[in-house]
C-alpha cells in the first residue's frame, strides 16, 4: 500500500514521517521534476507499507516549485506516486487554519486517516477540540490525535491506516456549490467560499479559552537593534563550529583516502587500471567525502534553527533588507548555506515562490566563499601575506581571511542589484510566510535532516566531482604523441635526475608527466590570457584542475612543483612555492599575483558541480551559462585590477 | 455582540502593533486567493504582532496563527479599528 503524507509546513509532519519510517528512508526525485521525494516504509505486521513525505503546503493551489508536486500527483491517478491513502497531518493548535488544506484533500475522495498532532500544545494554550463532533463532519476517515514530537502514537497510527475506512462519497464542497468556471475572480470565489464554511463549521467543535500570547523571546529576536545582534551572534557562533571543528574529520578523511590510494596504488597489479583507480577514483571520491563534515555541521545548525521557529524570525527580520537587492528574506538560507558549499545552497531556494527572486539567489550563491576556497586561501595567504598584527593584536592574516569573505559577500549583493536590473520578471515578488511558535528542537528530526542532505549531496554533486575528477585525471596522466615518453628519457638521462634518490626522481618525474599532458598544454595555451593577471602556466594547469572541486588547486601545484613527502606536502608546497621564480628571475608568488589570484578564486566559477545544480533547479542550460560567464568576467578583471594596482 | 468601529476603512499597510483590527475588504488580485488560503478572509477580526524593523513586512494574528505579509500585500487590504 502507498501512503501520501500531507499537510501545513510546521505541523509536525516530518516527525510522523520518522516516528514511522525510522532508519527505513530514502531519497529520490519525483519523475519529471527536481523536488526530492522523501519516502519509507514500515511493517504492519502484514505488509510493508510505503509512504511518501511530500513537501508541507497550505493548499493544493501551488504558489513555489516545492509545492507543485503535490497537486501534480495527488490530480493525475496514472502517476507512480498516486497514494492508495491519504494521511493528513493537522496541527491541533491551528486546526482552523489547517482545516483548508484537509478539506481540498478530503474532496479527492480517497480514504484517508486525519491526524491532530500536537495534542498537547493545544491543550496548553487553550484550545479544546471536541473529536467526536468533527468526525459527525467528516464521518468516512479515521481521525485520532497524537503527539509526534515525543514519540507519542505510534502504534494508534499504524492500526488506524490499517482499518481505515471506505470513502462514502461525501464531499465537503458540494459540485452544486461551485461557482461556474468562466466567472469572474474564479479562483478566489472558490477559496473563498472553502474558507467561509470551515469559519461556520469550526465553532462547532473547537473552544478556545485563552487568548494568543506574545513570547518574550520573540520581542528579542525581532527587535530593531537586538534581533540583528542576536542573529550576527548565531551566525558567528555556527561558523566558529564549522570552522574549528569540521577540520579534525577533515584531516582524517583526506589520510584516510591517502593511505588507500597508496594502498591500492601498491597493491593492485601496476598499469592503467592501478593508476585509474589509485590516481582517478580513489582521491575522486575523498574529494566528494572531505565537504561531509562542513555540510553536516552547517545542516545540523540550519536544521536546529529551523525546528525551533527561529529561522522564520530570521526571514521576517532580514526581508525588507534584501528585497531592494531583488532577493527574498528567504534568501537568506541558501546564501548562508552556500558559505560551507553552494550546491545545498542552491537546492535549498525551493522554497522561494518568486521566480526572480529564486533565480538571483540562485545566480549569486556560488559568490559566497564555499568551504572549497578555505584551502586555496590559507596556502595563498601563508604564502603573500606577512605575519604580525595591526593594533597590536588584529592578525593579519586573519584580517585578510575575513577580507575574502567579506569581498565574496559584498560581490553576491552587487550582483544581485545589477541582476534585479536586467532580469524581467511580471510577476510581483510576495512573502507570505508562516511564523510558527518556538518550540524545542526534536533531535531526531535534526538527525534525519543532516542525514538527509548528507545523501543529497553525495549522490548528486559526488556523481559529477567523481566524474570530473576521472577525467581531469585522464588530462593530466595522458598526452599528444609520446611527448611524455621521450622527455621522460631526457629526464632519466640528465644529471639532475642521476644525482637525486628515488623519491625526488618520482616527483621529478610526475611534475614533468603533468607539463607534458593534455593539462599541461591547455595550462600553457591559456598562459598569455592569464600573464596580465600575474600568473603563469603552471598556475594555469591549477586553475583548470580547480574545475572539479577548488582545493583541488592544492593538490595540482604540489604535483606540478614536484613536492614529494605527500604527508608535509603543504610545508613543502609553501617553501616550494617561495622559491619559484620566473623567467627573468623575479619570484612568481608576490604580494600582487597572490592577492590577484585570491580575487580570482573568490569571483571565479570554478565549480562543475554547482554548474550542474543550477542547470537542474533553472531547467536550462542558459542561466549557468550565464553565470560561469559573469563570474568568470568578475574574476578575471578585478584580479587583473588588484595586480595592476599592487605591483 | 456589536463592534464599534474606531476608524473606517484603513489600509492594514497603515496600522499599528497591537490594534484590534477587522478586516473590511481585500482588494482584487493575484495574491488574494493566497491571503485568503491562509486564512486571511475578509471579517477577521484580527491585530499587527510585530512589524519588522524597518517597518515591513507585518505579522498578523490570525486566530493563533501568525502570518507575516509585506507592506505592499497589507496595502490592499482594507480595515476598520475596533475601539476596546
Amino acid at each position: 500500500m502507498k501512503i501520501a503524507l500531507l499537510g501545513n509546513p510546521n505541523t509536525g509532519k516530518s516527525s510522523v514521517f520518522n516516528l514511522l519510517t525510522g532508519m527505513r528512508q530514502k531519497i529520490g526525485n519525483f519523475p519529471g521534476v527536481t523536488v526530492e521525494k522523501k519516502s519509507g516504509n514500515y511493517s504492519d505486521g502484514e505488509e510493508s507499507i510505503e509512504i511518501i513525505d511530500f513537501p508541507g503546503t497550505y493548499s493544493l493551489n501551488p504558489r513555489s516549485v516545492d509545492e507543485e508536486v503535490v497537486s501534480k500527483v495527488l490530480n493525475d491517478p496514472s502517476n507512480p506516486d498516486y497514494p492508495d491513502l491519504i494521511m493528513a497531518v493537522i496541527d491541533a493548535s491551528r486546526i482552523e487554519n489547517n482545516l483548508f488544506l484537509f478539506t481540498q484533500l478530503y474532496d479527492l475522495g480517497l480514504p484517508m486517516v486525519l491526524v491532530l498532532n500536537m495534542w498537547d500544545l493545544a491543550k496548553k494554550e487553550g484550545i479544546q477540540i471536541d473529536v467526536n463532533k468533527l468526525q459527525e463532519c467528516f464521518p468516512d476517515i479515521t481521525i485520532i490525535h497524537t503527539n509526534a514530537r515525543v514519540g507519542i502514537g505510534k502504534d494508534r497510527i499504524i492500526k488506524t491506516i490499517k482499518n481505515h475506512k471506505k470513502r462514502a462519497d461525501i464531499s465537503f464542497i458540494k459540485s452544486e456549490e461551485v461557482p461556474q468556471k468562466t466567472e469572474e475572480s474564479f479562483d478566489r470565489k472558490i477559496v473563498a467560499l472553502r474558507k467561509k464554511k470551515i469559519q461556520e463549521l469550526t465553532p462547532s467543535f473547537v473552544k478556545k479559552t485563552k487568548p494568543k500570547k506574545t513570547s518574550k523571546l520573540d520581542l528579542l529576536f525581532v527587535h530593531p537593534l537586538w534581533g540583528y545582534l542576536f542573529f550576527l551572534l548565531v551566525l558567528m557562533v555556527i561558523f566558529q563550529f564549522i570552522f574549528s571543528f569540521a577540520s579534525y574529520p577533515m584531516d582524517w578523511i583526506e589520510s584516510s583516502f591517502l593511505s588507500l590510494s597508496e594502498f591500492t596504488a601498491s597493491t593492485l597489479p601496476s598499469g592503467v587500471i592501478n593508476d585509474l583507480i589509485s590516481q582517478g577514483i580513489v582521491p575522486g571520491i575523498g574529494g566528494v567525502f572531505i565537504f561531509i563534515p562542513q555540510i553536516a555541521l552547517l545542516f545540523f545548525f540550519i536544521a536546529i534553527l529551523e525546528e525551533t521557529g527561529y529561522l522564520s524570525r530570521v526571514v521576517f527580520i532580514m526581508d525588507r533588507i534584501m528585497r531592494p537587492l531583488g532577493l527574498n528574506g528567504k534568501s537568506i538560507v541558501p546564501l548562508i548555506s552556500s558559505l560551507a558549499c553552494a550546491i545545498p545552497g542552491v537546492m535549498s531556494t525551493r522554497t522561494i515562490s518568486n521566480w526572480k527572486e529564486r533565480l538571483i539567489t540562485i545566480l549569486i550563491a556560488p559568490l559566497m566563499s564555499c568551504s572549497a576556497r578555505i584551502p586555496v586561501y590559507t596556502l595563498l595567504i601563508a604564502l603573500v601575506i606577512p605575519e604580525g598584527h595591526v593594533f597590536g593584536f588584529i592578525n593579519i592574516q586573519g584580517l585578510v581571511l575575513f577580507g575574502l569573505y567579506l569581498l565574496g559577500i559584498i560581490g553576491a549583493l552587487f550582483t544581485a542589484f545589477i541582476l534585479k536590473l536586467l532580469i524581467q520578471n511580471k510577476s510581483k515578488g510576495f512573502l507570505l510566510l508562516e511564523i510558527p511558535n518556538l518550540k524545542a528542537p526534536v533531535w531526531r528530526n535534526v538527525g534525519f535532516t543532516v542525514l538527509e542532505k548528507i545523501k543529497i549531496f553525495v549522490f548528486d554533486a559526488g556523481k559529477i566531482i567523481l566524474a570530473i575528477s576521472i577525467i581531469l585525471w585522464f588530462m593530466a596522466s595522458y598526452g599528444p604523441d609520446n611527448e611524455i615518453e621521450n622527455s621522460s628519457q631526457e629526464l632519466i638521462n640528465s644529471e639532475a635526475y642521476k644525482a637525486s634518490n628515488s623519491e625526488e626522481q618520482q616527483s621529478l618525474k610526475s611534475s614533468l608527466m603533468l607539463e607534458h599532458s593534455y593539462i599541461g598544454h591547455l595550462g600553457k595555451f591559456i598562459e598569455p590570457v592569464i600573464e596580465p593577471l600575474g600568473y603563469d602556466w603552471k598556475i594555469g594547469i591549477s586553475l583548470i584542475s580547480s574545475f572539479a572541486a577548488r582545493e583541488v588547486f592544492v593538490g595540482s601545484l604540489s604535483t606540478i612543483y614536484a613536492v614529494h613527502d605527500e604527508r608535509e606536502e603543504k610545508q613543502n608546497l609553501r617553501e616550494t612555492m617561495k622559491n619559484e621564480k620566473r623567467a627573468d628571475g623575479s619570484p612568481t608568488y608576490t604580494m600582487a599575483s597572490g592577492i590577484s589570484l585570491m580575487v580570482f578564486y573568490v569571483f571565479a566559477m570554478q565549480c562543475m558541480s554547482t554548474l550542474a545544480v543550477v542547470k537542474r533547479e533553472t531547467q536550462s542550460w542558459k542561466w549557468p551559462i550565464i553565470q560561469l560567464i559573469f563570474m568568470g568576467v568578475m574574476a578575471y578583471s578585478l584580479s587583473y585590477l588588484s595586480f595592476l594596482i599592487l605591483s | 455582540m456589536t463592534l464599534i468601529f474606531e476608524v473606517m476603512n484603513v489600509r492594514l499597510s497603515d496600522c499599528k502593533v497591537g490594534e484590534e483590527l477587522k478586516v473590511e475588504k481585500i482588494e482584487d488580485g493575484e495574491i488574494a486567493p493566497k491571503l485568503i488560503e491562509m486564512g486571511l478572509t475578509e471579517n477577521l477580526i484580527t491585530k499587527i504582532i510585530f512589524i519588522a524593523p524597518l517597518g515591513d513586512p507585518i505579522a498578523l494574528d490570525i486566530n493563533g496563527f501568525v502570518l507575516s505579509i509585506r507592506k505592499s500585500e497589507a496595502k490592499h487590504i482594507l480595515v476598520n479599528k475596533i475601539s476596546s
